[in-house]
């Protein structure tokens, strides 16, 4: 064999190897769709055949069941807030940290940075009690607290970043006679685009998907419930003899659908935002 | 310059600091402090404020010596153990595979990258069904595709459904790896490795010699967020087992032991918690400065 067919077979034998990998990946999400559209006796006895009709039944009345448009509305709003809360006070607090470079900064910045080593888990209950204390065991707390745990990373991100951007730009808005205000806003922020994508991008993925800080915060109080609380309870309800898969499958569907297609239409941000993430911790 | 951005700092500063403070460092604080004492959550034995209810090293005493606390411990490290391992395998193997291709390689990101999206609840969901339905009585089951006992019923055993949870969380997180994994493969000077081939090594003294040392800081990476992720994963642990067959990892243990007695014993629960962070904190640090002194300067 040459050398040239030798890598011709090679890049043959590759491609196939991925796309088994490929499939073996899809294959719980095509089981997803397709058990979507069947009653329960019929996923339990033919879970791989195609549904004998395509009817809407089952979606409709799992997103009835979820309050899918209700709490769909909720999450979107939970994480738009937050994330906005997130970029504003961490690009101005890791901004004025860079370019002061007081001990102080230096100190908060360790300071920041050391808390990304502590655990949700290990402040949970204490911050429950005090916000419960603090009258915010509802939606404006929540919010809150995501501000303060995606404030670590964000912080951390940002940071990085604005080293890296020069200062001259800042002078000559000052001498101009800009406000601080006008000049982070406008001469600053347009500069930290693709960092402020990555904080969007990995701050929404964590809020959106969130089960444990709604769950604890909002539990199963009706009407408020984020998506993945929606989820979880119309499971533990209908569950109780058997799981209720003309249930959840539908209701799972439904849940993953806005993130596939922002998934399909942002993709290059998506992915860059997370591994840039992750690479610059 | 530098003074015109001092004046300014505390109140640009302070938004953040005061989330900091009232999310993280305040319970923090009043977390540990809690460990030591009779906290119920609502109240505290043995007396009105927390001052009065000191109780020693008695919750962590307590902790060691719950048999639950020490299962969902070991049952933590062997999980992290076993999937650490496989994830990086399968991940680093699918990037070398993939960036020797001359075509079509970003579509195969593209569909690996998919399930890290999604919610680790609803995914959860869906795996269920798949080692109950599709394992249990299509493929493995005796009268099934072929009959392996050892894939039947995964969710239904301590050891079995340790795997299962290896299995869905590898198939959540192979496709980010390793995106890290190509980034840092990319990163490799190309002259590298043809040098190498100049010089007679063949393709495992290559791979040993000039990619495993190259490619030191996306393991540092790799590694740091795959163990910090699988030791702190709840909820796939959740949604699979729900703890059953005593399959509780340490954060749901601490979640479940407010549930486990009445009253309420919240301050052996934040015994524990403290004990997960010192567990998370130490490993976290050991391996990141274990790492970083394996990276080539270049």
């Amino acid at each position: 064999m040459t050398l040239g067919k030798q890598k011709k077979v090679g890049q043959i034998f590759s491609h196939i190897l991925l796309a088994v990998i490929a499939l073996s990946t899809l294959a719980p999400l095509v089981l997803l769709v397709i058990n979507s559209f069947k009653s329960n006796s019929e996923i339990v006895d033919s879970p791989v055949a195609l549904p004998t009709e395509w009817s809407l039944k089952y979606i409709i009345s799992a997103t009835e069941q979820i309050n899918f448009f209700k709490s769909i509305w909720i999450t979107f709003a939970i994480t738009f807030i937050s994330v906005l809360l997130l970029v504003m006070v961490s690009s101005l607090s890791a901004w004025v940290m860079v370019r002061s470079k007081s001990k102080l900064a230096v100190f908060m910045y360790l300071g920041f940075t050391a808390a990304m080593l502590i655990p949700f888990q290990s402040v949970m209950y204490p911050l429950l009690d005090i916000f419960e204390k603090l009258g915010l065991k509802n939606i404006p707390g929540l919010i809150i607290m995501y501000g303060g745990f995606g404030l670590s990373m964000s912080v951390f991100l940002y940071h990085g970043f604005i080293k890296s951007v020069p200062q001259s730009l800042e002078e000559a808005a000052i001498i101009d006679g800009a406000n601080i205000f006008q000049m982070f806003f406008k001469v600053v922020f347009p500069l930290l685009k693709s960092i402020t994508v990555t904080v969007v991008v990995i701050n929404s993925m964590w809020i959106w998907n969130d089960y444990l800080l709604p769950f604890l915060v909002i539990g199963n109080r009706e009407g408020v419930k984020t998506l993945t609380l929606e989820l979880y309870f119309a499971k533990l309800t209908s569950g109780q003899y058997g799981n209720p898969w003309e249930l959840i499958f539908p209701a799972v569907f439904v849940t993953i659908i806005p993130i596939v297609i922002l998934y399909i239409f942002l993709q290059k941000y998506i992915v860059a935002g997370v591994v840039d993430g992750a690479v610059k911790q | 310059m530098d003074r015109y951005y001092r004046k300014k700092f505390l109140p640009l500063a302070l938004p953040a600091l005061i989330l900091f403070f009232l999310v993280i460092i305040i319970p923090f604080v009043v977390g540990v402090i809690y460990s030591f004492t009779g906290w119920r959550g609502t109240y505290f034995a043995g007396g009105e404020h927390f001052w009065e209810a000191f109780v020693g090293f008695d919750n962590y005493i307590k902790a060691f010596k719950s048999k639950k606390f020490i299962d969902a411990f070991i049952y933590t490290l062997k999980f992290t153990l076993v999937a650490v391992i496989v994830i990086n395998i399968v991940s680093l193997g699918m990037s070398l595979i993939a960036t020797k291709l001359r075509h079509a390689a970003s579509i195969y990101r593209t569909i690996y990258f998919l399930p890290n999206l999604l919610g680790g609840l609803a995914l959860g969901y869906i795996w269920q069904f798949v080692y109950e339905i599709i394992f249990s009585k299509i493929l493995f089951a005796k009268d099934g595709l072929i009959s392996i006992p050892a894939l039947v019923n995964m969710t239904q055993d301590n050891t079995k459904a340790l795997f299962a949870l290896v299995i869905l969380f590898t198939w959540q997180m192979a496709g980010y790896m390793m995106i890290i994994y190509t980034t840092g493969l990319n990163n490799i000077p190309k002259d590298l490795p043809e040098a190498a081939s100049i010089d007679g090594a063949n393709a495992w003294q290559e791979f040993r010699h000039i990619t495993v040392p190259m490619l030191m800081p996306s393991f540092t990476i790799v590694f740091f967020l795959t163990l910090s992720k699988c030791f702190m994963l709840l909820d796939q642990n959740v949604a699979l087992t729900d703890g059953n067959f005593g399959t509780r990892m340490l954060a749901m243990q601490i979640l479940r032991t407010t549930r486990d007695g009445s009253p309420p014993d919240y301050g052996l629960a934040q015994a524990q918690a403290v004990i997960f962070f010192v567990l998370i904190a130490v490993v976290s640090l050991i391996q990141v400065s274990i790492t970083s002194k394996q990276e080539v300067e270049m």
